[in-house]
């Protein structure tokens, strides 16, 4: 602690163009300020993070050999960096920079009640003032990055962001949950708006991913805890028993020239068969399976939930010797700088918006299964049927925002965002595939507003699909026919419409999975509102989460199309580099500290730690607490505690907290 | 206010009048008012027509429930009220169920019908139910198909209502006799013979 200097404090008031100016009364805080104990100069200006706004920081520093800085502004969250980085500018430790918030906490919310808020920003600005007097120099400590990466989830997404990071020559784990890399995209039939097939772009990433030398990739694998923090995380991953051990595997086990090659024998002997859940049941599988023949790795997989264990598997892999029916799951523990998240969607269950039917009429499905039996790969080899008895349907509709933009508390209130545009391209394909096939699409809004996506729907009108705009009420079931009676109303004709269709594709919300929010716990990642993970920033962050060293790419942040997810992808494998580059990160100094003069020695601190960061320590005969700086957060839960009052909370001390609260209550007479 | 065109003949004046929709012919106040009596957020409404889609009485009529409700937001007061179709909802609450954005527009309705009687709008049909309930608790009293009909069934000729205890016909009356119902009803329904 340095030694004690008179507090001489420099305040400055942001008018945030209106935004704060417009309901608080500027001069009258300015002047306020300049009368309360240790303020020697009380300053305003328009814009405070501007060039000029911070001038006068660094000016006034110099001027006015100032130990302090107050600006009352904005949300510390943006800028308080801004204005420590202006006070280390000129010539004092950032630390002794203290913000208070006049804007969100407060123009913002009292913006018809300019007396209040005014009175409201003079307690802010005297509250600040009173800890800005006792602020202390802290020195950030610097820790080496590992250099290593983890992604999770291995979608488009998280496939686009391990590729950018192993060839930007780091070493990335990428771990997937289910056997295969390809998530989503790979089960798609062809993209809007360019209709490529989705294989085709997809699968050659997918190999690039399996031959990569920087990326180790960890199929069949889920994130099991998390530990450490920003360039030193460590994790560990369960390696679910797979039954099948790669050619790798089996040599460490001595196996030589065994292990999976893919070559099938073992599912075709496999005595069980269930619904491959890739073709959602539409497809069987055995109990020996891989999903498609495109999968990475081409490894197959034992489903122990229903293997029998006959053996016979075993046997027809002979000599290879890849398959092990005693396999558990296995653990292991990995060291890595950054975090990708990647976890991407499933689909909303649609069957809880009763009134449209699924899964209690079989010729309603969802567009996921849609693009399933459109797929030449898929399980009619890409004849769209009817479930209910394997005709050519001649008549389908599409149901748009099915369960999106829904605030009953069932469905979802957010827009999912790419089903109006594969909708469009679903009733291209059945229009390209089915001669004089009718497709009605029943929409409340078209939205297309991505790059050629307004071409694209000019172009789908163009080719003859119907356009109703209204939403689906209900759907009946004609018991013989199996046809279905769909209700609408039709809103530019103002009536109401009942059209008899062959098939009808629920454009389905989508949401996490339960999966994902698991793993969103472990790296201390929070959630919006809607339930998808959140960023640091809509706008300047997106990438970005609160936990230093976490990053999101996908539609795990929401729902975003493909384009969208490998754009953010990219961002976040570049922002997921930065750290890993540079090598080293500054923690900030908020380390509890132990006043081993005042320490008992009772030990009680360090189980409460939810960090870990505590232990106790022999040190000259006598038990003291030791803090791990770099495991520490700050949160004080130690400090809190502490009976003997032995734990300094650096830039939260008691005597800062204090004056704080005298400064509050007392009106500034302490 | 439709603008004036003179065109100097009346029928082709009507024919070719000015629907536009200028702000000023609505009234904020009847979106609020709406809002009040129906409690529900029929300024929410995004058109969807699920609503319609839902309602029984949409396809037989010209009554569109969605329309109303678009009403009610514009603040089309005189249109919505004097809309003969604002008597064609049956309350089955159907569009209620599934209005996505949890509206309840069947209580649009109600409240639309409740400002129309202010007006002094409302069907015979409607002043007569009033009257019956008045006079037998009942808006449709039991009759002798009914009453054959419940004694095939194994139940008694009259329902347990003020049917079968008359004695509460005067409570009800009461309540009628408070908000003037069967007064105005009675004003009305002679208005109309004359
Ligand atoms: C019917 C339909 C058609 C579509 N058509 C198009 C189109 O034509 N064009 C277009 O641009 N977009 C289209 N999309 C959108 C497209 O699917 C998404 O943009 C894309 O798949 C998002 O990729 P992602 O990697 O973020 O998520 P996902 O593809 O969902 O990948 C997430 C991956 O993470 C894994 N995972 C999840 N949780 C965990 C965990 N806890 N641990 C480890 N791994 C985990 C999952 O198994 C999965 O492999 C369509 C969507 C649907 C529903
Ligand atoms: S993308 Fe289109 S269909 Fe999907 S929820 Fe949004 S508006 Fe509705
Ligand atoms: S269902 Fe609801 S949101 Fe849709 S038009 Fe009717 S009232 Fe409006």
């Amino acid at each position: 602690m340095a030694e004690k200097k008179e507090a001489r404090i420099g305040v400055f008031l942001c008018h945030c163009g209106t935004n704060i100016a417009g309901s608080i009364n500027i001069k009258e805080v300015q002047d306020y300020a300049r009368t309360l104990p240790g303020v020697v100069v009380s300053d305003e200006y328009q814009y405070m993070c501007s060039t000029p706004g911070q001038g006068k920081i660094v000016d006034a520093i110099k001027e006015h050999n100032l130990t302090g800085i107050v600006v009352a502004a904005c949300s510390p969250r943006l800028h308080e960096p801004t204005f420590r980085v202006a006070s280390k500018v000129g010539g004092i430790n950032p630390f002794r920079f203290e913000m208070a918030n006049i804007r969100e906490q407060n123009s913002w919310v009292h913006m018809h009640d300019k007396e209040g808020a005014t009175a409201k920003a003079k307690d802010a600005v005297r509250i600040a003032v009173a800890k800005a007097s006792l602020l202390e120099d802290l020195f950030p400590k610097s820790v080496p990055v590992e250099k290593a990466a983890i992604v999770v989830g291995a979608g488009v997404a998280g496939i686009q962001a391990s590729l950018d990071l192993a060839n930007a020559g780091i070493p990335t784990y990428l771990v997937e949950k289910t056997p295969t890399i390809g998530g989503r995209m790979s089960q798609l039939d062809k993209t809007f708006p360019t209709l490529d097939c989705s294989q085709c772009i997809l699968t050659p990433k997918m190999v690039d991913v399996g031959r990569n030398e920087n990326i180790i990739l960890k199929t069949y694998t889920e994130v099991e805890k998390v530990e450490g923090y920003i360039g030193n995380f460590e994790i560990t991953l369960r390696k679910k028993a797979r039954g099948v051990m790669t050619p790798e595997e089996a040599e460490a086990k001595g196996i030589v020239g065994g292990g999976c090659n893919g070559c099938g024998d073992c599912s075709g002997v496999c005595p069980v068969i269930k619904g491959n859940e890739f073709e959602f049941a539409m497809a069987p599988r055995k109990a020996i399976f891989i999903h498609h023949p495109q999968v990475v790795p081409n490894i197959y997989t034992v489903d122990f939930e229903s293997c029998i264990k006959c053996g016979l598997c075993v046997e027809a892999c002979g000599d290879k010797k890849a398959i092990d029916l005693e396999m558990e799951d296995s653990f292991e523990k990995i060291k890595v700088g950054t975090a990708i998240l990647a976890t991407g969607y499933e689909l909303f269950p649609i069957e809880k918006k009763a009134e449209w039917g699924y899964n209690r009429f079989e010729n309603v499905i969802t567009g996921l299964e849609f693009e399933r039996l459109i797929c030449a790969s898929g399980p009619t080899g890409g004849h769209l049927v009817r479930p209910s008895d394997g005709q050519t349907p001649k008549k389908v509709g599409f149901v748009l925002c099915a369960g999106s933009r829904d605030n009953t508390g069932i469905g979802k209130p957010y827009c999912s965002r790419f089903c109006c545009m594969y909708s469009l391209k679903h009733a291209h394909q059945i229009i390209e595939k089915i001669p004089g096939v009718k497709a009605y699409l029943f929409y409340m809004d078209i939205r297309s507003f991505g790059k050629m996506y307004e071409e694209f729907y000019y172009r789908i009108q163009d080719e003859g699909a119907k356009f109703i705009r209204g939403r689906v009420a209900n759907i009946l079931e004609d018991p013989k026919s199996r046809n279905l009676m769909v209700f609408a109303e039709d809103t530019l004709l103002q009536r109401p419409v009942n059209i008899e269709l062959d098939l009808v594709v629920l454009a389905s919300a989508v949401q996490p999975s339960p999966e994902a929010d698991t793993v969103r716990k472990l790296f201390g990642v929070s959630k919006s509102a809607d339930g998808w993970m959140l960023e640091a920033h809509p706008k300047l962050n997106p990438c970005g989460t609160t936990t230093a060293g976490v990053f999101l790419a996908g539609v795990c942040q929401g729902p975003k199309d493909i384009p969208d997810t490998v754009a953010q992808a990219e961002g976040a494998a570049s922002a997921a580099s930065i750290p890993i580059h540079v090598g080293k990160v500054e923690l900030e100094p908020y380390f509890a500290q132990c006043m081993e003069e005042k320490c008992a020695g009772c030990g009680m601190c360090v189980n409460l730690c939810p960090y870990s960061a505590l232990a106790l320590v022999e040190k000259e005969g006598k038990k003291v607490m030791q803090v791990t700086e770099a495991k520490c957060k700050g949160c004080g839960t130690c400090g809190g505690f502490c009976p003997g009052g032995a734990i300094h909370m650096q830039h939260f001390t008691t005597p800062q907290i204090v004056a704080q609260i005298d400064a509050f209550l007392l009106g500034g007479e302490q | 206010m439709a603008r004036e065109k003179n065109y100097g003949n009346p029928q082709l004046e009507n024919k070719l009048r000015d629907r536009y929709y200028y702000v000023d012919d609505t009234k904020p106040e009847f979106l609020a008012n709406v809002e009040k009596i129906g409690r529900t957020i029929a300024h929410m409404c995004y058109q969807c027509g699920t609503c319609t889609g839902s309602c029984p009485s949409a396809p037989r009529s010209s009554y569109r429930i969605r329309l109303f409700v678009r009403r009610a937001v514009l603040g089309l007061e005189e249109e919505a009220l004097t809309d003969p179709d604002l008597w064609l909802c049956t309350t089955c609450y159907s569009c209620t169920d599934r209005c996505p954005r949890d509206i309840a527009p069947t209580d649009i309705i109600m409240a639309m019908r409740n400002l129309a009687f202010k007006w002094d709008i409302i069907p015979r049909n409607f002043l007569q139910t009033v009257q019956l309930i008045y006079k037998s608790g009942h808006g449709v009293p039991n009759n002798d198909v009914n009453r054959a009909a419940r004694e095939r069934l194994g139940l008694p000729r009259d329902p347990p209502t003020t049917h079968a205890y008359p004695e509460f016909i005067p409570g009800i009356q009461k309540i009628l006799d408070h908000y003037k119902l069967k007064e105005n009803a009675d004003r009305m329904l002679a208005e109309e013979g004359k």
